[in-house]
């Protein structure tokens, strides 16, 4: 009986992170412009392979093959960000049409806009 | 070259010469004092003379040396018009022939091989089932295949961690920028080198510099994790070694040439490259002269499963992976930079 | 109804669904109209191609397995950081000297 509870949770958990991971690359398709499609890949990176390794290290227990893959999702979180952030850089930098994407902030002086 | 005297029968040989000719007198006090000095440097001449002197040996120089340019240019210029092209063909036809016959040779071997899948070919007779059944007990290694590359077969891992050194070598033969000799040629080109490849591109990134501080030293433990349980599971120094180049090659992207060059310059290259390849030839060649019979190396075999069993084998793994790391590293600020 | 079995299905219908999501991200690099939607579907495979790596251990019941998805991990964000940083210097200098030649130009 705790056999099939342990199955019924560990399905749980992999399926919810392969919705996440499906509703990433569905996104990717649907959105318009790579800085939005960004937005829905970062999905995949964090909350999907979390749920799965969850969803795994309940089958297996908490040997030393669960901490690994544990440590692989705190080393995911911690490098996805800062690729996002590079990616996004790129972007910005390397796109002279930028005003037809979005709405580009002039320079301005902060304490200005806050008044106002 | 000597300097250049019309005077030379005025100087003290020639005279002394003829003072003996002559009989020879009585010293007089001239005469001493010209022999003791040996030389005319005393003989004071006018301001005009000297002037005139000198600018009679400098035209005399520069028309030695454009006689000589003249020379030169005559005698190297088959060299570089007709003798550059007739070198270039030789080389051509040289290079294509060397490269069909070693074409030629390798099919043949190729062809004269056994046939795919026979009972009699050499991989299936009973060297395998040795290394299965024995390999833990005489190498001490969990890993059969740790054990077989760095103990049975060592001296092959012995040739391969050669060849990475060398092509690091050819890398750098034809990569680097050389030092020319002259200091402002070589400032130019390194100079031109660097706006073509480093100056615009971006620097000094905060959070990138932030996360790979946090990252680095994780992934170098996590290398040499992977070098020290070479015998015990997979592994090993080829894997383990592109894992710490990796983590080098993060660093020095994050933090830039300046800040890596502060413990990694080409003296560390050399010196971690030549002490690990020394190392290994040291301890693994003695198959050369002992007809490839096994010698034990001192150190015991430990129980399998610990960290320090298996012999010479964790050692051996250390080495091979200092030096792909360090060839990684190489690679990537050879193509980058042209220097490290 | 067998746990085995079950967890035999789970296991496959996970992997087919990733290996489907694969092939699209693929799609999207080859497709995409600027770079950094290419380098993007890159890492997404990075991510994809983890998660499978992870299923497979403990599918697979071979602890090393784990180790090959962490050093997959650090490879793939250092080729993210490369790329952006090698494109990014090669598109600046293009744009310098183009804009170099037109103030000579003009």
């Amino acid at each position: 009986m705790l056999d099939w509870l342990r199955f019924v949770i560990a399905a749980l958990l992999i399926l919810g992170g392969l919705c996440f991971v499906i509703s990433s690359v569905v996104g990717v398709y649907r959105f318009k412009y790579v800085l939005n499609r960004m937005h829905a890949a970062a999905l995949g990176d964090t909350l999907g392979i979390l749920l799965i390794v969850l969803g795994l290290a309940v089958i297996n227990g908490l040997n030393l093959t669960s901490c690994k893959a544990l440590l692989l999702v705190v080393l995911w979180w911690l490098s996805s960000p800062v690729a996002s952030h590079l990616i996004s850089r790129l972007e910005v930098t390397t796109n002279q049409h930028l005003e037809e994407n979005m709405a580009v902030k002039t320079e301005s002086d902060p304490h200005e806009e806050v008044e106002s | 070259m000597a300097k250049q005297r019309n005077d030379y029968e005025n100087s003290w040989f020639p005279r002394l010469q003829r003072w003996i000719a002559q009989g020879g007198t009585k010293l007089n006090d001239q005469m001493t004092a010209e022999l003791s000095e040996a030389s005319d440097a005393h003989r004071v001449l006018s301001a005009d003379d000297m002037a005139r002197r000198e600018v009679e040996q400098a035209v005399h120089q520069m028309e030695i040396q454009e006689h000589e340019a003249v020379l030169y240019e005559k005698a190297h210029e088959w060299g570089r018009t007709k003798g550059a092209k007739l070198i270039r063909a030789f080389y051509a036809v040289l290079a294509v022939a060397l490269c069909v016959s070693v074409i030629a040779v390798l099919l043949t071997t190729v062809s004269n091989l056994p046939s795919f899948g026979g009972e009699n070919n050499p991989i299936n007779n009973e060297v395998s089932q040795r290394y299965i059944e024995k390999g833990l007990q005489e190498t001490g290694a969990v890993n059969i295949v740790a054990g077989m590359i760095l103990d049975y077969r060592a001296f092959d891992t012995l040739g391969e961690s050669h060849v990475l050194f060398i092509a690091a070598c050819a890398v750098m033969i034809l990569l680097r920028l050389s030092d020319s000799g002259d200091p402002r040629q070589l400032s130019r080109e390194r100079m031109e080198a660097e706006a073509n490849d480093r100056l615009y591109e971006p620097k000094n990134d905060i959070i990138l510099q932030r996360v790979a501080g946090m990252l680095v030293p994780i992934i170098m433990l996590f290398g040499i994790y992977v070098l020290f349980n070479g015998h015990l599971g997979p592994g090993g120094g080829f894997s383990g070694g592109a894992v710490i180049g990796a983590g080098l090659i993060l660093y020095l992207n994050a933090y830039g040439f300046l800040a890596t060059e502060r413990f990694f310059t080409i003296r560390t290259f050399r010196a971690v490259s030549f002490i690990a390849l020394a190392f290994y030839a040291l301890a693994k060649s003695y198959s050369f002269f002992c007809g490839a019979n096994h010698l034990n190396s001192g150190i015991g075999l430990g129980t399998p499963g610990d960290i320090f069993s298996s012999g010479l084998i964790l050692y051996l793994n250390i080495a091979v992976g200092m030096v792909v790391a360090c060839t990684m590293y190489a690679f990537y600020t050879l193509f980058r930079k042209g220097d490290m | 109804m067998n746990l085995e079995i079950a967890y035999e299905w789970l296991y496959r219908v996970a992997l087919t669904v990733l290996g489907g999501s694969l092939f699209f991200s693929l799609f999207r690099s080859i497709r995409g109209p600027r770079i950094a939607d290419r380098i993007v579907a890159v890492n997404m495979v990075g991510t994809q191609i983890t998660i499978i790596i992870a299923i497979l251990t403990f599918m697979m019941g071979e602890g090393y397995l784990a180790d090959v998805a962490l050093i997959y991990t650090m490879l793939s964000f250092l080729a993210v950081v490369l790329l952006t940083k090698v494109y990014l210097g090669v598109y600046r200098e293009h744009h310098e000297k183009k804009q170099q030649e037109e103030t000579e130009n003009a």
